[in-house]
């Protein structure tokens, strides 16, 4: 075996070893990560590495020329360039080393390694670390290998388990339960009440999903005009919406109003002008802006903050039972990657 | 008895021509090329076709068994879609509609025997309306289902098709023989049964749809996101989908009611006067539902509760119907045996 391979190591910290401030202290800006990058490389004993830096982890993937020293001038070169203590590093971040590596960067393009379990954005970071290192030409045949790998064993987790089944994001629910009143979401108009920032996130996610116009109203009306214009939508006087409300499929509110702003009666009568038509309301404010009473109504659906955060909380807690079977997966993937590399560097040394 | 018998060219008769409908099939044809090819083929070869030639002779297919096998592909399709539901994973839809498929022809094939041996479109009791209901039924699913790719569909259908099927398999008085003509020879009337009978069809998918509808409606109400919930449409596809089946429906039966006024008009003492009163009631309660969901009165939840009732009262009326039309000839001796 060559020893080379004996010194495929990873540092990292992430959401399991430390909490939010740690984070905050250790996330490395850009222009810090490419230092980082330059000075590992630097050295005489890191032969190729890669860093990957996002909103909850710091992680340095790296092989070394020799074994002994490696982890301490690794803890050091990072302690000094982020102007952190290493007693705090040491603390808060774990170190891994051949084959533990293999798994543990596939466990974390799959997502398992997340907060979010089996959200795919993870994916994207770590394709957007790799193609940085490799234009830096930080990366070499190991970790070429290992992360190109990593990316097709996650899209194998991915689709022979369960781990991406159901929407964990309040935005995600709320389109999910949108396709299941309205099929297609390119007839549906949108109404978004208040400029609350998970509101916002909600009808962005709508947007995404192609719904055919989105309006916004604020009490503040410049509010509602930017949040129009970045929603690529039109703006309606607040006192207007009521007005209004018949010419829109799903209502989003999050306004700050003290009191409920849409009653049963001024519901039902939207409804008598279009019985056929459902109508889905989102009160996702605090106090909620919309009548609780409406939902005995025909053919309109209502979900508050609750409900769909309890619907999120589900499809996470039934992606966690699916980890034992995509951890097994993906083993099966870092065991053959393993014995590729090992071949390779044999091959190497002879 | 009415069969379809595969027989090779050693049997004697020989019964070369079968004629089902319109379709004259020739099995001897094809088994005396089969031995032509056999003569310059190797031994192996030539054993292999005489054991398949031996099957072939053995295999007897009669018009029950022909609806009990089709009967037991929709049960199988209905089986494949719940256990995937269980596993909640969503079924292969090539399967079910190749399972569907298969049970479709299997049951034409059925259909087609007994229409040959009774010289009519097979609608003369129980057993054979409810037949041609489920037959209905499967058709309609290959109409709409493609076009309008309503998930779950197919499950359902397939699982109201084995009831329907299997159930007049069960019960052996619906298969009571009656006499040979039973339409008199009157094609309109023959046109007649064989509309209303498909409007059935079309009232039974419509009650699938809106029992569809209400499972949808209920999953969100109660704030239901897993299980069956996540894999049927939307329920505004499915109140629309209701709305064109209820109008299809009711301008299939409308135009079946049509045909057999005309017939009613010059044989009035021909027609028992419960039958008649009994599907001018259904025809007239689908023709309320139409104008109030027309006028938006009767939508959504309400216009499915509407579907399903009306539809169990139509299945529901079809035996007492059968049975007053028997009444009269009772003392008829049957011409026609259906096989058991």
């Amino acid at each position: 075996m060559g020893d080379s391979l004996q010194s495929l190591f990873v540092l990292g910290s992430s959401h399991n070893e430390a909490p939010l401030e740690v984070r905050e202290r250790l996330a490395l800006s850009t222009e810090k990560l490419k230092t980082l990058q330059k000075t590992l490389l630097e050295d005489e004993i890191i032969r190729e590495c890669l860093v990957v830096n996002t909103c909850n982890r710091l992680e340095v993937y790296g092989i070394a020329n020799t074994s002994n020293r490696t982890e301490d001038s690794v803890r050091q070169h990072l302690c000094h360039i982020q102007g952190v203590e290493r007693e705090l590093l040491d603390q808060h971040s774990f170190w891994l080393t051949n084959l533990d590596v293999i798994q543990h960067a596939l466990e974390v393009s799959s997502g398992l390694d997340s907060q979010m379990v089996g959200e795919t954005e993870i994916l994207g970071q770590m394709k957007d670390a790799y193609a940085q290192a490799k234009d830096e030409n930080a990366t070499g045949s190991v970790l070429n290998r290992l992360f190109e790998k990593s990316f097709q064993a996650a899209k194998s987790a991915r689709t022979q388990t369960g781990i991406t089944r159901g929407q964990i994001s309040i935005g995600n629910v709320a389109v999910d339960l949108a396709s299941r009143i309205f099929g297609k979401l390119s007839q549906s108009r949108v109404l978004l009440l208040g400029s609350g920032e998970v509101g916002q996130k909600t009808a962005q996610a709508l947007r995404s999903r192609g719904v055919a116009d989105i309006a916004v109203s604020s009490r503040t009306y410049e509010n509602a005009h930017r949040l129009a214009h970045e929603l690529k939508g039109s703006a309606i006087e607040f006192e207007d919406f009521t007005e209004q409300l018949h010419n829109f499929d799903v209502i989003i509110s999050s306004t700050a109003s003290p009191g409920a702003l849409l009653r049963k009666d001024a519901v039902a009568e939207v409804m008598r002008g279009r019985p056929e038509r459902p109508l889905f309301l989102i009160d996702l404010a605090l106090p909620r802006d919309i009548d609780s009473a409406v939902e005995e109504l025909e053919n309109v659906y209502l979900y508050n903050l609750d409900d769909l955060s309890s619907i999120a909380n589900q499809n996470l807690a039934a992606r966690k039972t699916e980890i034992d079977h995509a951890r097994a997966i993906l083993k099966g993937h870092a065991w053959n990657l393993w014995l590729q590399l090992r071949r390779r560097e044999l091959m190497r040394d002879v | 008895m009415r069969r379809l018998v595969l027989i090779g060219p050693a049997a004697e008769p020989r019964p070369h021509h079968i004629n089902i409908g319109q379709i004259s099939w020739d099995f001897s044809f094809s088994t005396e090329i089969l031995i032509k090819r056999n003569h310059s083929s190797r031994l192996p070869a030539r054993q292999k076709h005489f054991q398949l030639r031996t099957m072939l002779r053995e295999l007897v297919l009669t018009d029950r068994s022909a609806f009990a096998a089709g009967a037991v592909i929709y049960g199988i399709a209905f089986l494949l879609g719940l256990v995937m539901l269980l596993l909640r994973r969503p079924y292969s839809r090539a399967a079910m509609f190749a399972l569907l498929s298969g049970g479709f022809l299997i049951q034409t094939l059925g259909l087609n025997l007994r229409g040959a041996e009774i010289k009519a479109c097979p609608l003369g009791n129980s057993f054979e309306i409810a037949q041609f209901i489920s037959w209905s039924l499967v058709l309609l699913f290959f109409i709409i289902g493609p076009a309008f790719r309503l998930r779950l569909l197919g499950f359902f259908t397939a699982g109201l098709a084995a009831l329907l099927s299997g159930v007049a398999l069960l019960v052996p008085n619906w298969d009571q023989p009656y006499p040979a003509g039973i339409f008199g020879g009157n094609p309109w009337i023959e046109l007649h049964a064989a509309l209303a009978i498909f409007s059935y069809g079309v009232f039974a998918i419509l009650s699938l749809v809106s029992i569809m509808f209400l499972i949808q409606q209920h999953g969100l109400k109660k704030k239901q996101f897993r299980g069956v919930y996540q894999y049927l449409p939307s329920v505004q596809q499915l109140d629309q989908m209701a709305k064109r089946l209820l109008l299809t429906g009711v301008i299939v039966l409308s135009a079946a009611l049509l045909f057999g006024a005309v017939f009613w008009v010059n044989n009035p003492e021909l027609v028992p006067i419960f039958k008649l009163t009994a599907t001018c009631l259904i025809w007239f309660g689908y023709l309320v539902v139409v104008v109030l969901r027309i006028q938006k009165k009767l939508v959504t939840r309400h216009h499915a509760i509407a579907s399903i009732i009306l539809f169990l009262l139509a299945i529901a009326s079809l035996w007492p119907v059968q049975s007053a039309r028997e009444e009269p000839s009772a003392g008829v001796e049957a011409t026609v045996q259906p096989s058991k």
